[in-house]
């Protein structure tokens, strides 16, 4: 009778489930019986070998993938309070960046909110219509927050917003229907990453005459650096045709407020160095600009154009 | 980990997350993820399978974590989400008969991820791998017999090591249940695999 109990709770015995008084209990009725005793070394044997043989673990590419993939989901994941959708999260923009080693070189210049989450998209493939969805449905069809306001003494809160309904434009960016659109989102719209992926889309195009006006007035008015950034890099090759663009690049050398924009500027002039108006700038800056680097660099340029004449 | 220290982290990062406090969801995720994604992986065999599981669990988990009243551990709590996930997905798959674990690798080919088994003593003893790969097959064969309960109670007991407690607190019944299942799931198995030594 005992034998019964015993074979009952062999297994429990080898998986260390049994209560210490039976497992006190059936040591010592093993001891005893050699039918027990043998069915316990069969038991044993059985969990030898399913140990023997691990099953398939994740490896860390699966881990990684998935963890990506996680966090690209929560960010449309609704929760409840949309408003809080809206605010700048470095610890996300963190994440992001450590996954695209890509944008390293936009990350050298400080400043960033959304406009790095939307190059993001756009590195990794995204479709090419204008991007007039931003990153989650509530925020697109908000056109933008009229007032907020706090009832004194309570935390209750009222905030007036727009809506808009959202449409969707398709077609090649030949196409002038699809190019309008992107000139308007360069200029106008909230969201820095949706300027950034229609500069993006501009920089394709910078020989139309249009386009490259978009890329001026983002050069010189926008308020995120990456996209004033990707408007200087297409506009670079133009410095020598295009006047306009050549002050374009002058100005953002002399005004902006980011180091790393100014810097780059400069590069940029170097063809046009010769010019008067960029001597002029070149001398102001070798003497009383406030980085040395820029005080060298253009004192340099001064330096090789003199010795060209 | 220790027990008691990490539920206390736990609870101000849940406190936290059900605030709408996205980056102490995360982080509450990363420390149990790996377990999600290795008992998804177990049960489907396929990762792609996994990677949907461990998807839709942590997003339910992230949707509901409202509802979350502390009255068992947050462990326990995910793990029933994603425990129920999987049962459904075995039962789909025994109404589909499918046989053993099968993926398909980058070009095409299936294998099956037993076959997969990393071992560092392997490539020493070619016949011994065989054989391990050969068990791993039978394994997993008769792992398929078990019924989608049956199964589920052996993994969470024998490949995470899980007392029978916590499986029944986790698949919401006693752990008498889970004692009397798991002694079925290990009868079937020794049956399928008695010539095997």
């Amino acid at each position: 009778m005992k034998c019964e109990w015993v074979k009952e709770n062999i297994t429990l015995y080898v998986y260390d489930e049994l209560a210490d008084d039976a497992r006190y209990e059936l040591d010592q009725h093993v001891a005893r019986c050699a039918d027990c005793a043998a069915e316990l070394k069969l038991a044993r044997e059985f969990r030898s070998l399913l140990l023997e043989t691990p099953a398939a673990e994740p490896n860390a590419n699966l881990l990684a993938s998935s963890r990506m993939k996680l966090q690209e989901a929560l960010e449309t994941a609704e929760q409840g309070g949309f408003w809080r959708r809206l605010a700048f999260d470095p610890a996300r923009w963190l994440h992001q960046v450590k996954f695209s080693p890509a944008l390293a070189s936009v990350i050298l210049l400080a400043g960033f909110a959304g406009g790095v989450g939307a190059t993001y998209s756009a590195l990794s493939g995204a479709k090419l219509a204008p991007a007039a969805t931003s990153s989650t449905p509530a925020e697109a069809s908000i056109a933008g927050i009229r007032s907020i306001s706090q009832e004194p003494g309570s935390d209750h809160v009222s905030i007036k917003y727009d809506t808009v309904s959202t449409q969707e434009a398709q077609g090649s960016l030949n196409e002038a229907k699809i190019q309008q659109l992107l000139l308007f989102a360069a200029r106008n719209n909230y969201n820095s990453g949706v300027r950034m992926d229609s500069v993006n889309l501009l920089t394709q195009k910078p020989n139309d005459a249009q386009v490259r006006e978009a890329l001026i007035y983002a050069l010189r008015y926008d308020s995120n650096p990456g996209v004033r950034v990707k408007s200087l890099d297409a506009l670079g090759n133009y410095v020598k045709d295009d006047v306009s663009v050549r002050d374009a690049v002058l100005q953002a050398l002399v005004n902006d407020s980011n180091q790393g924009i100014r810097t780059e500027a400069l590069r940029l002039l170097e063809p046009v160095k010769a010019d008067s108006s960029v001597r002029a700038v070149l001398m102001t800056l070798a003497a009383k600009d406030q980085s040395e680097y820029i005080r060298k660099q253009s004192r340099s340029l001064l330096a090789q154009s003199t010795e060209m004449d | 980990m220790a027990g008691q220290e990490r539920r206390i982290d736990d609870t101000a990062l849940i406190r936290e997350a059900q605030q709408g406090n996205r980056a102490a969801f995360e982080e509450l995720v990363r420390y149990y993820d790996q377990s999600v994604l290795r008992l998804a992986l177990h049960l489907t065999g396929s990762e792609h399978e996994a990677q949907d599981i461990y998807q839709d669990a942590f997003l339910k988990a992230y949707k509901n974590i409202g509802n979350f009243r502390f009255e068992c551990s947050f462990y326990t709590w995910i793990y029933r989400i994603v425990t129920n996930l999987c049962l459904d997905q075995i039962r789909r798959k025994q109404v589909r008969k499918e046989d053993a674990p099968v993926a398909k690798d980058k070009s095409g080919e299936e294998f099956s991820l037993l076959d997969q088994v990393a071992d560092g003593r392997s490539g020493a003893d070619p016949e011994r791998d065989l054989m391990r790969r050969e068990l791993g097959k039978r394994i997993g064969n008769a792992l398929e017999k078990l019924t989608a309960r049956e199964r589920m109670v052996f993994e969470l007991k024998h490949y995470h090591g899980l007392k029978l407690r916590t499986v029944g607190e986790i698949l919401q019944t006693t752990e008498e249940t889970a004692k009397n299942t798991l002694f079925r799931a290990t009868q079937k198995l020794r049956v399928a695999l008695v010539d095997m030594r």
